[in-house]
This record gives C-alpha cells, structure tokens and sequence, in this order.
C-alpha cells in the first residue's frame, strides 16, 4: 500500500504540543474549534495525532514561500 | 434618519416556540366575530377589523397606541380556539417526539446513559458549529427502536403519520373474528388468510384447550359464541396452545388533544436531550390553543371603485376559521354526537392548517370564489417573490435610470454621458447656504423643464413644495440658507453605473455625469471590458446617490479610475482594444515620420501641450516627428521599462521615450498591458487614467491618419500561392489515402491506449491539420504586412492568424465532440458519398477557402461545427453562471478581520493569513526580477519620511518628542504635590 502522507506533494502534519497550542489560540483569540477542522480518517493525519489534537501544517506556497496552518482533528 | 429614536444595536436573536399565554398577553383583543364592518362601514368590535388591531385609513388614530396610520405598525390579536389543534409546520417534529417518547409516562425511550451519551455528542456538534440535527435524529431513531419504555415498562406502539395533520398508533388488538378463529384453529382448518396446509395443526377439542391454557372450560365456551372477549392474558395463552394470531391491526387516531397531553408530561430534560431549549420552547406548544391574528396593517383591506371592500386572503381565511370555532363551540354546547364533533374538529384544523401553509402536499388548496388559491402566511414568504426574496433582498428603488448606451471616445473614462431627460427626472439634495445660494436660486428659477433646474424645494419648517414652470420664478426668490433643494444632475455629479449581469465588482462603477443631448448613456469604450459591454443593443442602470457619505464612497471608492487594476489577477482591466490598439500599432510599428501639423493633429486630443524636438529633417529639409516619439509624449517622463512585447521583440522604455519596439496588445491592451500596468502602480490611478484616455484618444487620432478597412478581397493570394495550397492538400489527402488503405488491409498499428479506428482518426485529424497549417503559412508568407487584416492579428486588436489562414487558405476539419463528423446516415455522413467511406472529404474537411466559398456539403459540414460552438457557448453560460451564483452566496460571508485572519460569520478561522501572504493583489507586484525586498521598501519608506540622518535614528530608538509643552509645565510641576488622578469615566 502506498502510504499517501510520504507524499511529495503532501505537506508537512504534525501535532502541536498543548503550550505550543496555547500560543496559537492565544496569538489568535480563539477557542480550539474554531480552527479549521480535518478528519481523523485523513491519510495525511499522523497515526499519533488523536481527535482533538491540533495539526501544524506546513506547505508550499504561491504567495509566501511557506504557509502555516493549524487543524483541529475531529471524530 | 427622522424616526426620533436613538439606533440600537442587536445583541441576539434566538428562535423557539411561543407560549400560548404570550399570545394571550400581547394581543390587543379576543376576536369572536366573524364580521368585519357593520352596515354603516364602521369596523365591528372583536371582529377582524376591530380598531384596536391598528389603523389603516389615513386620519384615524389607532385604539391601543394612538398613533396614526403609517407610525403605528399595528397589533395582534387572538382567537381562542375551541379545540387544540396541530400546527402544520411542525408535522415532522411532532412525529420525532411521539415516536420517541414514551405513551405513558412521556419519558424519552432513552436509558440514563444513553441520553448521556446524546448529550454530550449534542455538546461537541454544538461547539464544532455542525448541524445539531444528525444527533437528534440518530437519539430518535435509537429511542424509536426500544419496544418497551425503559423508566416505566410500558409497551410502545409504533406510530404513524398520515399527512399533513392526522397521526396514528398502530396497536395490536383482539380481532373481531377471534370466536371463528379459535372455532377454525380448534379443527384444525386454516385460520384467516392462511392457505391450505400451509400451517400444521392438530384438532383439539375444548376441553384438551382448557386444560392447555388454564382457562375455565364454561369460559371457553362463552369465548367460542363471542358472548366474552378474552382478556389479553387469556388471548396470549390461546394464541400460544393454538399456535394462531386473533389479533388485528389497529390504527388508533390520536387526537390533539391526546398529543397535548402527551407532550406536557415530556420532562425539560428529555427536551433538552433532544436539542431542544425547555425554558424557551415547550413542545406542548406545538399544538396551538390559541392562534394569533395578525394586524390589519398586515391584511389592508381594499375599497374598489364600485365603494365595495375587497379583503385581504388573510383576512378570508380567519374568516372562516372563526366561523368553524363558533360552530363547533356551539355544537359541543348542544351534546352533538361525538362524530359531528370530530368533523368539525377536522375542519378546523383544515382551515388553521391552510392559514399557515396553503400549498401542502395531500391537501386541497382554499380557494377564493373565483377558483384562485389564496395566499396565505408562507405563500407571503416563499420563493422568488416572496418576502426574503422579493422585497428584502432586492427591491425596486429610486432615483435609478435605464438605457441603452452608446459609445463616445470623446469623454474621459470616468465619464458618463447622460440624457437630458434623465438629468432633468433624477434629483441631488442641496442644503442651501449662503455659499450656494445664488446656485440654489438660478436652478429653482429655472423650473422644473429646463435643464439645470430643480424639482422640488423644501422649506426649513419641512413642508416640500413641487417647482412648476408656473410658481419657479416667485419661489427661487423665497430660497434661503436652510432650505434644501432638489436640483437636477449637473456636470460632475458622482452617479453608480451598473451592467447585468453584475459577476464582478467592476460590473458596478461610479461615473462622472455629463449631461447631454439625445436618448442614451455614453461611455467610453475602453469601460466596456470590465462591464463587458457592446454597443449592439445593451441597456445599463445608473443610480443617483442620495446622501453626501455615499457620495464621497462612491467618489473614494468606487470611480472607474480605482477600478483599473483587477483584484482577480492583480493587472489592469482597462487598457486600450480593438481600434485603439490597431491605431497604436500603426503609429510606432514603422515608426513613420510626421510632419508638424501632422503630429500636432496626432496630439491634439491629449493634454501634450508643444511638441518635443523634432527628430531630424526630410530631404526637403522639412522637420519631422516620429511615431514613436509621438507616443512617448503620453509617457511619464522618468518611466523606464524594458519587456517582451507582442510581436515578440524588446520593448525599451527610457526616461519616457519609447526607443525601440511596438506599442500593441501587451503594452498597452486591456488584460495586463505592460506599460498601463506599471504606470498605475508606479503613478498611480489618477495618472493612469490620464494615460488610457490619451493612448485611445491619440490611438483614434491616428488611426483616422492611417486609415485601415478590410474586405474578403484583401485576404485573397494570387494563382501561384494557390497551387502551392492545393499541392499541400493535395499531399495531405494522398497521405489520409494512405493510412486508410494500411487500415483496411490490418497493418496499421494502433497507438499505445487505443483501438486501430481511433488510431486511425487520431492521424488522419493530426495530417489534415497539418494541411491547413501549412495551407495557412503559405498564404501567410503572400500577406502584406500592412495588410489591414494581418496588421489586427499581429497587434492584437482583433482576430488571429487562424482566421486569416480559413479566409485565404483553407477552412480545415470541421469537428463534433471533438471528432471528426461521423454522424448523419447509416455508415456514411451524407448520401453523397459511398457507405464507410473514411477519406477527408466525407468526414468534414472544408478544403476551400471562405473567399473561395464553400462547396454544399463542406458548407453542411461546417454548419454542424458551428452550431456545436452556438449550443456550448449558451450551455456553459447558464452552467458556469449557476455555478458561481453558488460559490458568491458560500464565500459571500467570509470577512478578512484586523488582525489579518480570514473569517466565516461564526468566528471560524479560514485562512490564518489573508491569500496566505496577506497582501492586496492590486497593491503589491513582484515577478521573477523585481521580488518584494522588505528592507528596501522599509529603507525607502524610512528616508520618505526623515529629513535627515539623525531625525531617523532618534525615531528608531523610540525616543518621543514630547508634545503639548506648556510654557508653564514647570511651575505645574513645582508648585504642589501633583493631584492624584481621578477616573472620570
């Protein structure tokens, strides 16, 4: 089976740590689940990642060189 | 605005179920008559019509607030019905709580943990923003499957919905024939619907069964001459000994009340496990046992000429309403019999149900006498007309005007050339002042007729007078400072201009008026891209601005000038097309030479005021301009750029001259010309507009010098390339010969992928296409290049080289679906050619020429072709136009917020950054060469600023001026211990 997430095109996913998160929603002013959302069953979700856990994401972009964004993995 | 009242800002809305003593509270009178006016025309107390429900006529006062018609909204009333009845909108929630409570204690069929888990999965849907109705239905359809209620054992029956109002439950009783069944079963013959042998049973005799199932044999025979129903214990033990069903489906009604009943003992917390806010909607509220009427000022009631009055639908429909209440009171006073009551009782809801919604599926629409279904409550609201749609999100407004337009080069692209006539009819609010008094008094003065005029006056005690051509005079000499005027549009007026369909931001603009003569908008041509207007009969709507904050938006904001750069891709929208592009590329191509007055005609549109140094003298020893010095004169002085041009060779750009290249299509057209482009992020828009409207006017200028018309004789090649064309097609159709022959003889191998036949067509379309190309370049190699045809391929303006290549050359295949024509008569396209014939000519290449003209079936095959272009365009049209009606509503809410987020309307971040870098397309431009240096841009930013080295470094190290000193700072300072400092706020 190929695994999607080794991808070249598929960005990089990581969990973020509960302080690293803190800065976000702090940074932001906002509650976890108002972050965009990604499904648990998502084949670029790391195995590790549990619903909840939030998602750093980290891609390739047009505009700026690279673009950060921050998922909440939900059910 | 003059409503008196401060504006207040909405906290929150939220939407539940009302309670019946509400409506009882904030009604202004029962209504128990069904009457509405008496014999004099007065309205009857505690009818429909009753005062206090607010006033129509003009003049009256209304009863309950003593407003009077237009202030006063009006006020609801109620009518108490006699019997509970089921309110329509409600039907499918009504059936989710029967269905999932419990029919004896009311308790949801759910076990503590169960509802639990409900709970919390409606607490996470909640937090998530999701649709709260996927937990609900799936807690139903869980409490649904229990046969039994947890909490008190009760068995539950299924229920049933019988549309719209009627809801049953499906019980199991003892069937009417239960004596002849036992009697059946007793001898051992098929009982009911069974069939013979299909149910193996032994006789028994009665008092083998008493002794089977311990009842009293004296009691078994009573059963079997139905002198005594078996009670439910006793059916169960005789259905077990005989192996046999006596019992029956039976569909038990539940009446409005029983449902009433039922949901009032349904607990808060049961509720709220079901999504459902107890406090504020109570489901026994759901069955309506008093019904609100709404105000007269909701149904206004007609006198037509005749002196009748014609009454609202609404009002009909109450009407009737009342009239069954009464009745059914009245019978249920009189002991009627217990099914006149239910028939009634059905009317009612009938008439409630049809009050509410009168398009329900499964019921007979109410008519008018005339036979026309009336409008009740949800039709008022629904669909394209209806309420939302009709008149709130889009509604007819004033001071708008519609026409056809037409083109004028003469103005400036900001401009709008408007009819008198709409100048005259559309008016602007002057507040008159000792300033614009003189101004104010010639336009009343005037009248209403001829143009600068006004219509109306408005004296400062509010009373607002019409101008007429009688009274002008004598009222433009009462004008004073504070009174206001409406005056007509004048030159330089800000008006918004708008083209459906309106896809873009630019399809609405603000312009400039220019009032002029005659019927129709004028504009200039190069708006007609981001309008995408033409000339052909279009129509567009202007709109008067009307208050003075609008104005400046629409100036600041909105004018075409701010317009140039497109938000879609960052690079201008307006440019230079078709002529003036043709016009550009005449004058810098072959960079002719002119004569002064000739160069000074070229510029004499433009603001150039002399002309520069002439570029050299002619043998006569003439002085002479050239073209492309003629254009630079447009140029900012110190513009320096260096591209790719059109034709594909350099453009060179220096201290405003053009030094080298063609100015066409990508210099200065509409989507990304170089130069419009970078002198509007460069220069800004108000230069740019300067420079569009002096490159189409001195593009028109020129062009007009040049002169350019064409005719299918230019297009035409002389006897020698002509043979050369046919010579190319001629190998082509050799070639097409040839592949069909190795096709018929099997040797042709088929590309990877596909089947022989499509190899086949893949190659006979791959060399007829060759044909026509190389049909094409010998033609093109015979056009002149200031043939006026190649002169508007080659610069852009219009047309390509493929068309030239049809007129002069070759037409070429003609497609459907992408394929050759394959389709007409059995095996063959048309009954000219042979069956299975595969050459070119059969299949719908056109060898010839538009000049040379197309044979009949070429011309056939060739109108298959375009008709398959005429169905696509018009397809694609509506699709992509849906398509993105339906992206515009799903993005529509999406707001970039200050702290650079992108937003949805529940807070829901989108994108962390706006387009990722968080910069405007229009504002920010880098390419490959020119990247965005921040530092450079902050260093330049910084030596803007700063006057001097060490300005700027006290400013870097954060050290504030401090302001406001006071001469007498000190003494402050010194003169007592500083006050403490109080908050005030």
């Amino acid at each position: 089976m190929v695994d999607v997430s080794q991808h070249e095109l598929v960005p990089e996913h990581s969990v973020v740590s509960d302080s690293e998160l803190d800065d976000v929603l702090d940074e932001y002013d906002i509650e976890r689940t108002d972050l965009p959302k990604i499904k648990r069953t998502d084949a670029a979700v790391p195995d590790d990642a549990e619903v909840g856990d939030v998602l750093e994401i980290v891609r390739d972009s047009r505009t700026t060189d690279r673009a950060v964004v921050y998922r909440l993995v939900i059910q | 605005m003059s409503t008196g009242q401060t504006p207040k800002q909405i906290g929150s809305l939220s939407f539940g179920l009302m309670d019946p003593e509400e409506y009882r509270e904030m009604s202004a009178t029962k209504v128990i008559t069904a009457d509405t006016y008496d014999d004099d025309g007065f309205p009857i107390d505690m009818g429909l019509m009753d005062p206090r429900l607010g006033v129509i006529d003009p003049g009256l006062e209304c009863k309950t607030c003593g407003k009077h018609s237009g202030s006063c909204n009006g006020h609801f009333g109620h009518i108490e019905l006699a019997a509970p009845v089921i309110h329509v909108g409600f039907q499918k929630l009504i059936r989710r709580l029967l269905r999932g409570t419990c029919r004896e204690c009311s308790r949801l069929l759910l076990t503590e943990e169960e509802a639990d888990e409900f709970r919390d999965r409606l607490d996470k849907t909640r937090s998530l923003g999701e649709d709260l109705g996927d937990v609900t239905k799936a807690a139903i359809r869980r409490a649904r499957k229990a046969s039994n209620c947890p909490h008190c054992g009760e068995t539950q029956y299924d229920i049933q919905h019988e549309k719209p109002t009627t809801y049953y439950e499906v019980q199991d009783v003892l069937s009417a024939e239960y004596s002849e069944r036992i009697a059946a079963a007793m001898e051992g013959r098929p009982v009911g619907d069974e069939e013979e042998g299909e149910v193996d049973r032994e006789p028994m005799g009665p008092m083998e069964l008493a002794e089977e199932t311990g009842i009293d044999s004296s009691r078994i025979q009573e059963i079997l001459s139905s002198e005594f129903r078996p009670t439910e214990e006793d059916r169960e033990s005789l259905e077990q000994a005989l192996d046999v069903d006596l019992t029956e489906e039976d569909m038990n009604k539940l009446m409005a009340s029983d449902i009433r009943d039922w949901f009032e003992d349904i607990p808060d917390r049961d509720i709220e496990t079901l999504g459902i806010d107890a406090d504020k909607s109570r489901p026994e509220w759901i069955i309506l046992t008093v019904l609100p009427v709404p105000p007269v000022t909701a149904r206004p009631s007609i006198t037509l000429d005749n002196g009748q009055r014609s009454e609202d639908d609404l009002t009909h429909k109450l009407v009737d309403i009342i009239r069954i209440n009464q009745r059914f009171m009245e019978n249920r006073e009189a002991g009627a019999p217990q099914l006149i009551i239910e028939d009634l009782w059905e009317l009612l809801q009938y008439h409630v149900t049809t009050f509410m919604d009168n398009e329900i599926s499964g019921t007979p629409p109410a008519r008018h006498r005339s036979g026309r279904p009336l409008k009740t409550l949800s039709q008022r609201l629904k669909g394209k007309e209806g309420r939302f749609r009709g008149s709130l999100s889009g509604k007819r407004v004033n001071f708008s005007a519609r026409t056809v337009i037409s083109p004028d080069p003469t103005l400036s692209l900001n401009e709008v050339g408007v009819p008198d006539r709409v100048a005259s009819e559309m008016t602007q609010t002057m507040n008159v002042n000792a300033r614009n008094l003189q101004d104010a008094r010639r336009y009343v003065a005037n009248g209403p007729e001829t143009h600068p005029g006004a219509n109306y006056v408005r004296r400062p005690d509010g009373r607002r007078l019409k101008v007429t051509e009688k009274n002008c005079e004598e009222l433009a000499e009462k004008v004073d400072p504070g009174w206001e005027v409406s005056r007509h549009l004048i030159d330089g007026d800000v008006v918004i201009f708008n083209r459906q369909p309106s896809l873009h931001r630019m399809s609405i603009m603000a312009h400039e008026v220019v009032v002029m003569p005659y019927k129709t908008f004028r504009l200039n041509t190069v708006v007609c891209p981001p309008y995408n207007a033409d000339f052909d009969g279009d129509e567009m709507n202007m709109h008067a601005l009307q208050n003075e904050e609008a104005r400046a938006e629409a100036r600041v904001l909105m004018r075409v000038q701010e317009q140039i750069l497109s938000p879609r891709f960052g690079e201008n929208i307006i440019g230079a097309i078709q002529d003036h592009i043709s016009g550009m590329y005449l004058l810098t191509h072959d960079n002719p030479q002119f004569n002064e007055t000739q160069a000074l005609d070229l510029l004499r549109a433009t603001s150039v005021e002399g002309l520069p140094e002439p570029d050299g003298t002619d043998d006569d020893g003439i002085d002479y301009w050239t073209g492309r010095s003629v254009f630079s004169e447009l140029l900012p002085d110190d513009l320096n750029m260096e591209f790719e041009g059109t034709l594909g060779e350099p453009v060179v750009i220096e201290d405003g001259q053009l030094v080298e290249g063609t100015i066409a299509e990508d210099e200065v057209g509409e989507f990304g010309g170089e130069i419009v482009d970078t002198v509007t992020k460069v220069y800004g828009n108000t230069r740019s507009r300067v420079f569009i409207n002096e490159v189409a006017t001195l593009a028109m200028r020129s062009i007009m010098h040049f002169g350019i018309s064409v005719g299918i004789d230019d297009e035409s090649v002389d006897s020698e390339a002509e043979d050369r064309i046919q010579e190319a097609i001629d190998s082509a159709y050799e070639r097409v010969q040839e592949l069909i022959e190795t096709y018929e003889t099997g040797e042709l191998e088929s590309l990877p992928g596909r089947t022989t036949d499509e190899t086949l067509e893949m190659k006979v379309m791959q060399t007829l296409g060759r044909a026509r190309d190389s049909a094409g370049d010998i033609a093109d190699e015979r056009l002149d290049e200031d043939n006026p045809a190649v002169v508007m391929a080659r610069s852009g303006a219009r047309a390509s080289m493929l068309n030239l290549t049809q007129m002069s050359a070759c037409v070429g295949q003609q497609a459907v679906r992408g394929e050759r024509i394959n389709r007409g008569y059995e095996d063959r396209t048309l009954s000219h050619y042979k069956k299975n014939d595969l050459s070119a000519d059969a299949h719908g290449f056109v060898e010839s020429s538009y000049r040379q003209g197309l044979n009949p079936q070429e011309f056939f095959f060739h109108a298959m072709g375009g008709r398959e272009g005429l169905v696509d365009t018009a397809v694609r049209t509506s699709k992509s136009g849906y398509l993105q009606r339906r992206l515009i509503n799903a993005l529509s809410e999406l707001e970039s917020q200050y702290d650079g987020t992108v937003r949805d309307t529940s807070d829901t971040v989108v994108q962390f950054e706006f387009g990722e870098d968080g910069t405007s397309t229009t504002q920010v431009a880098h390419d490959e060469e020119n990247p965005i240096e921040v530092e450079d841009i902050a260093a330049r930013v910084m030596n803007a600023e700063f006057a001097d080295e060490a300005e700027r470094e006290s400013f870097l190290k954060g050290d504030t001026l401090q302001t406001n000193l006071s001469e007498h700072q000190d003494t402050w300072r010194t003169g007592g211990a500083v006050p403490e400092v109080e908050s005030d706020d």
